[in-house]
């Protein structure tokens, strides 16, 4: 199978680098997969599961958070704002974050503002540990 | 005689206390640099990327709907500048303030001071500021970076200000730090008219799609793109300033220690004089 030039990159350094048959992730418009040969494309990122395949045919989950897609004359660059690879993702934490904000939430009683932070947290935790649990 | 040299026994106290002061800001400064140097070497790929990014978008972009993209005519420019919050660091802070000045003549423009130093600057000077939120630089994070970047899309959605440019140092080595400044929005000024020309060269533009439209797209990338260049910058900029308060106390505890050898040379000449002195005082008032 075709492979393409994936580069992932975070503020925290370089999450990947290398050959990639197919990246799979969510946008700000729904899911999509990269495949090699794509044509010149750009997108923001949403807030979800991503997953990539790598040149040997194994796949690797990741949680992604925000950030752009670029894919430019067979490269595709993705900048992520947080990018965090299953394997990295302790369950326990994950979980134990999203409760955490959902009990902050359904206590109530917040600003407009603390419940903007609230449910942004609540829906990266939900993210992490659904990627974290399989 | 022996008034000078109690002077000069003063003057190498001083110096030496100085000195202690010196060391002691070099080791903090080298421990401090360390942490910051590889903060900016973790962050440096995303920095470039995302700038080299954004630039070859904005090479190849032929839409213009989002006002991101499109240059106007400048009336004003506003300029994030990032100085240390402290001085004592060579020539870290006016180093960077004097390439801004060269950059801002004759120009009306607002600031974003991030740092203590950049923030007094410009209030001494009388220079609009947009907020003062973010005086101390070494506490800034990844979400500070995103609140200045909020605060820049706001304005200059607004028309507050037509230009954006940020003046940052950079940190090329241990004994080296550049002061840069590099453009940040509209996304055409990203790219030298020249090169520009040298790029197209004749050729067709590329076609970027865009989903779900170049519009969407622009609005939810560029502020992620400001507030990762902002940091970026900021992270290079800690470094240097750390690297630059390291290379400036080393150079003054050298100082020290040379005149500190120096008063000695002075101490035991005087020394020696009221030694001669006073034999001679003997011998004289025994002969006589």
């Amino acid at each position: 199978m075709n492979t393409f030039h994936l580069t992932i990159q975070t503020v925290d350094g370089p999450a990947f680098e290398g050959e990639a048959q197919r990246l799979f992730c969510r946008t700000i418009d729904g899911d999509v997969a990269i495949l090699a040969h794509h044509a010149d494309y750009c997108t923001a990122l949403g807030m979800g599961e991503a997953r990539v395949t790598l040149e040997d045919g194994t796949v690797r989950k990741a949680a992604c958070i925000g950030g752009m897609l670029t894919m430019l004359d067979n490269r595709c660059r993705l900048l992520a704002t947080t990018w965090e690879w299953s394997e990295d993702i302790d369950p326990e934490r994950a979980h134990a974050a999203r409760d955490r904000a959902q009990a902050l939430i359904e206590q109530g009683g917040l600003s407009n503002r603390e419940l903007a932070l609230a449910s942004a947290k609540l829906q990266r935790a939900l993210v992490r540990s659904s990627v974290a649990k399989k | 005689m022996a008034g000078s040299m109690k002077e000069i026994k003063l003057r190498i106290k001083s110096v030496e206390s100085t000195m202690q002061i010196t060391k002691a800001m070099e080791l903090v400064a080298s421990s401090k640099l360390r942490r910051a140097k590889e903060r900016a070497e973790s962050c440096r790929p995303y920095f470039n990327t995302l700038h080299q990014t954004l630039a070859d978008i904005a090479a190849s972009n032929t839409e213009f709907t989002s006002p991101y993209t499109k240059a106007r005519p400048v009336k004003r420019t506003c300029y994030v500048v990032i100085a240390g919050d402290r001085g004592l660091a060579g020539g870290y802070n006016s180093n960077l303030f004097k390439m801004m000045d060269a950059q801002t003549q004759g120009e009306d423009y607002c600031v974003i001071p991030i740092g203590k130093k950049a923030l007094e600057y410009y209030q001494r000077r009388g220079v609009p500021i947009l907020t003062t939120e973010f005086a101390l630089a070494a506490d800034i994070s990844v979400g500070d970076s995103f609140a200045i970047a909020d605060l820049l899309c706001k304005g200059y959605l607004a028309g507050e200000y037509d230009r954006i440019a940020i003046g940052y140092t950079n940190f090329v080595s241990m004994l080296t730090q550049t002061p840069a400044l590099l453009p940040l929005l509209p996304l055409e000024s990203l790219n030298d008219p020249k090169e520009l020309e040298q790029i197209r060269d004749g050729k067709p533009r590329m076609l970027i799609l865009y989903e779900p439209d170049s519009e969407t797209v622009f609005n939810a990338i560029v502020p992620e793109y400001l507030s990762g260049l902002v940091y970026g910058a900021m992270c290079e900029s800690v470094a240097s300033e750390q690297g630059a308060r390291r290379t400036a106390m080393d150079a003054a505890s050298k100082n020290a220690a040379e005149m500190i050898e120096n008063l000695n040379l002075y101490y035991n000449r005087a020394r020696q004089a009221a030694i001669t002195q006073e034999i001679t005082e003997i011998v004289g008032g025994s002969a006589s």
